[in-house]
């Protein structure tokens, strides 16, 4: 794929929209990621993050508006062409919110060597790249067993493996803690910290506010398919009404991490915590 | 329609498997682009659906017979693309395992029926209907007369195709070689029959399903309809997501039509163009060929290349007429039976054989019965025992992973080996040899770790189960020698029909044996790897694969939404409220299982998959395994050769 060197922006999206039917899931959605940053894209349920990142990864094409990956344009036909294809399978991954819907091959091993084996790489470096990703997951212990009879946390990590494989640039995270148990949460969320030593494009769609500042540098508020804020995590987070308009949390509640310890307006005092 | 062996030259027929190569090819290539999970059910309900309206004989003007063929619907439907696969699907298996259209005409009839005739019949209504609303009569109209279009320019191509024969091939003294008939007569003795009670059949047929359609499944039609505008408000949420319950009622329609198959040889007559050797020197039908050709008799010698090439190919159960089987009607049945179990089967099977595609249920332990079991309606039985049959595919992968015989073996040269025993299967024509392949699928599944136990009752019984249907009633049909007669019935039991029964029977039982310890001996990628191997279309790999995955997609989701229904209950509904709110939860179950295997394509497509499935071995045989297979081949002819 040409690359030029102007386009520091790893997507750049414009005035984006997106139906299901007579659903509409995006509706006239702007927003960049830079080459390396680390992007959240926050949001409720059903506002547009999901199928955002299914536009971005090339799955679905858009009603109307533009996106342009690495300063090139992102289209269906361009996507009928194999080399363009395989391009861009090869650097962009992206992790569904549900592994069940991801994990499809009979084993751990052919389940990490699918997308590679796509790809048409060649046989042996399929074999040892394929190791690599397993011990990098520390997973090497499961290769031989079947994904589905796998528990949820080993699981999501298989279906990390299963993208993680391909080296991809740009990593398109869909969710990547929800339904996990504290303890393989933040495993997982400790993997993406240290993953690609910062040098590597993430797009994590998630609303989860307790680990935002550990993945991501800057964030987008999304609400019924458009931008509604825009900020670093600390800003976001501390825009209590912007949270509480886009129903990410409760009007009761909201979180307190440590450094995030700057002192904050608070809609309701708590006299008794 | 179906151009026999022998009535075209050979050169006519290359010219012809020449000319619809690329539209094979094309087809191929597109339906593999734009493999849409939701479309694969359907391309083969039209198959099987084509294979059965081809077998309803109308009786024609002349004396003759012809048939609808179903493409016109099938191009509206599936676009003209899929179409022409699923009708030459149809004709393919008509014409090797019926012989009903030849083996070397079958590129001549292919392009006529699935080439030429989809395409007219998607242009016509394409051009009629034009923007016209998705609900309105006017598409009906337009699917009614792209059918009659459709037929028509496939006979007027079958006619072309008779009629240039004598003109361009005849021997030394001036006879025709193949086909007799000029020009003059041919495409008069064609069109008289498809432009009257044909052509009105392919009207109604695809009048009636799109009418059908525009009001159960209206987003089915908007795919061939560009541009045009929704029916105001009526065009449902999910329109373009329930083709699966469509796919479903059009199958029970099938069913139906299968049923009354018999009906289609109470015409008498064969159809113009389709006479055996036989017909053209006998006195009496000689006069009937002559009264159908605008009263031209046909030469008084057999044309020469008609006569050697009429033989080429002798069908196993052909003109539908399985040989052990006296009833005509009954025949016809059976043959429709197979021809559809044939095109379903066949993607079944393969299917079944993907089960690790999705995986099966993690917590299937707690779908035990309840006592509440008694108070299940039907519908619920039926899902619960279709739920087992998931267990099934879940033991199915630890039998691939066993120590056994034939796990050890390489999935091409149990792949050849099966087949060429089930093919023995087929043939044989004695009942110790028959017995013999079966001994054979035995002693491999002991040596191979197979539960016998299970053997018995998930395949034997349920085997005989199916098949006995079909085979006891033969038993007392079949005339002969009666060597015992029911109590106070009075049907004759004869030796024949026996004999009959019980060659159908067995052979059954030792197909899926063997077909099922290949199954169960092989994980599915290493069974992909294999048909890949033996050049088989890997579209057709991943359509068979996709379309067991609804299935069990569906079957998945039905669990859980059962048990979470149930957990929400309270207290014993009426039969009639709980037969309501299972019909209600199917519907609800058939859209999520769709949207469910839409996002599976997706998540394959993420990673790179482009229609084809790429293996991580594909090594070349060895000369090791080319003596196994070497084995089971000369095992399954010695069974052919003892049995013939």
């Amino acid at each position: 794929m040409r690359e030029s060197a102007a386009s520091d922006l790893a997507f750049e999206v414009n005035n984006l929209s997106y139906r299901y039917l007579q659903v509409v899931a995006l509706n006239g959605l702007s927003m960049y990621v830079h080459r390396g940053e680390r992007v959240a894209l926050l949001g409720a349920n059903g506002s547009g993050k999901s199928t955002l990142l299914r536009l971005l990864a090339g799955l679905y094409f858009p009603e109307h508006g533009e996106i342009s990956f690495f300063g090139e344009k992102l289209t269906e036909q361009r996507l009928e062409n194999e080399k363009f294809f395989f391009a861009f399978r090869r650097r962009v991954g992206l992790v569904f919110q549900n592994p069940d819907i991801q994990l499809f091959n009979p084993s751990v091993f052919d389940e990490v060597a699918f997308g590679p084996l796509q790809l048409q790489w060649p046989k042996e470096q399929i074999r040892k790249r394929v190791g690599e990703t397993l011990d990098l997951m520390g997973i090497a212990h499961l290769r031989d067993r079947a994904p589905h009879r796998l528990s949820g946390g080993e699981k999501k990590r298989v279906a990390l493996a299963s993208v993680l494989v391909l080296d991809p640039e740009v990593l398109l995270l869909d969710e990547p803690s929800a339904a996990l148990d504290p303890r393989s949460q933040s495993q997982i969320v400790e993997f993406l910290v240290s993953w690609g030593n910062r040098s590597k494009t993430v797009i994590t769609a998630t609303h989860d506010l307790d680990t935002l500042e550990d993945i991501a540098d800057r964030c987008y508020v999304l609400e019924n398919g458009a931008v509604a804020g825009e900020g670093t995590p600390l800003a976001v987070l501390h825009d209590v009404a912007l949270l509480e308009r886009t129903k990410l949390v409760r009007p009761h509640h909201h979180v307190h991490r440590e450094g995030a310890s700057q002192p904050h307006p608070h809609l309701h005092q708590h006299n008794s915590d | 329609m179906h151009i026999p062996d022998g009535y075209l030259s050979p050169s006519t027929c290359g010219v012809l498997v020449g000319a619809a190569a690329p539209f094979w090819y094309t087809a191929l290539r597109r339906v593999q682009r734009t493999l849409s999970s939701r479309m694969i059910p359907l391309l083969s309900v039209f198959a099987a659906f084509s294979f059965v309206i081809m077998m309803f004989n109308l009786p024609l003007p002349g004396g003759t017979t012809g048939h609808a063929v179903g493409m016109g619907v099938a191009s509206i439907v599936l676009g003209p693309w899929a179409s022409m696969l699923a009708i030459s699907i149809a004709l393919v298996i008509q014409a090797v395992f019926f012989g009903d259209g030849g083996i070397t005409a079958i590129g001549a009839n292919c392009f006529n029926m699935a080439i030429v005739g989809s395409l007219a019949g998607y242009a016509v209504y394409r051009l009629i209907s034009f923007r016209a609303k998705l609900g309105s009569a006017r598409r009906v109209l337009a699917a009614g007369i792209g059918g009659y279009a459709a037929i028509n320019l496939a006979a007027l191509c079958a006619a072309i195709e008779f009629g240039i024969q004598p003109m361009l091939f005849r021997d030394a003294s001036g006879a025709p070689l193949y086909a007799p008939y000029p020009l003059s007569v041919t495409i008069p003795a064609m069109l008289l029959g498809h432009l009257t009670l044909a052509g009105l059949a392919e009207f109604i047929i695809s009048a009636g399903i799109i009418a059908y359609l525009q009001r159960t499944d209206l987003g089915l039609l908007r795919q061939t309809a560009p541009g045009a505008p929704d029916v105001d408000d009526a065009v449902p949420a999910a329109a373009d997501a329930i083709s699966f319950p469509t796919a479903r009622k059009l199958w029970l329609c099938l069913a139906l039509l299968l049923i009354l198959t018999p009906l289609g040889i109470l015409a008498v007559g064969s159809a113009w163009g389709e006479w055996s050797p036989q017909d053209l020197s006998d006195v009496q039908t000689r006069q009937q060929i002559a009264a159908a050709s605008g009263n031209h008799l046909p030469p008084d010698h057999v044309p020469s290349g008609l006569e050697r090439l009429s033989s080429i190919w002798t069908a196993p159960l052909p003109r539908y007429a399985p040989a052990f089987i006296r009833s005509p009607a009954f025949g016809y049945f059976v043959s429709a039976m197979v021809g559809v179990g044939l095109i379903v089967a066949c993607s079944l099977l393969a299917g079944w054989s993907m089960s690790r595609l999705r995986s099966e249920p993690q917590r299937h332990h707690m779908w035990a019965p309840s006592n509440r079991a008694r108070h299940k309606s039907f519908v619920e039985k039926t899902i619960r025992s279709l739920l087992a049959a998931m267990q099934h595919t879940l033991f199915a992968e630890d039998m691939a992973g066993a120590p056994g015989l034939l796990q050890r073996l390489d999935a091409r040269v149990k792949l050849i080996g099966t087949a060429a025993l089930v093919i023995a299967a087929i043939g044989v024509r004695r009942l110790p040899a028959l017995a013999g392949i079966f001994l054979v699928a035995l002693l491999l599944a002991l040596l191979s770790r197979i539960p016998v136990k299970m053997l018995a009752i998930r395949v034997w019984l349920a085997v005989a189960a199916f098949t006995g249907v079909i085979a006891l009633p033969a038993i007392f049909l079949t005339p002969g020698q009666t060597v015992y007669r029911l109590p106070f019935l009075d049907w004759p039991v004869t030796q024949q029909g026996l004999r009959a029964t019980a060659f159908l029977i067995l052979r059954a039982e030792s197909a899926a044996t063997l077909s099922v310890l290949l199954i169960l001996t092989t994980l599915w990628t290493h069974l992909l790897a294999a048909l890949k191997s033996i050049r088989f279309p890997a579209v057709l790999v991943a359509i068979l694969g996709m379309t067991y995955r609804y299935m069990f997609l569906f079957l998945q989701i039905a669990r859980d939404m059962f048990e979470s229904r149930e957990s929400r209950l309270v207290g014993i509904l009426a039969p009639s409220d709980r037969r309501r709110l299972a019909a209600a939860s199917a519907g609800v179950l058939l859209g999520k299982s769709l949207q469910l295997s839409g996002e599976v394509h997706t998540a394959m497509q993420a990673r790179g998959f482009r229609g084809e499935i790429h293996l991580l071995e594909e090594r070349r045989m060895s000369w090791s395994n080319w003596l196994r297979t070497g084995g089971f081949v000369a095992l399954a002819a010695v069974a052919v050769w003892l049995g013939r």
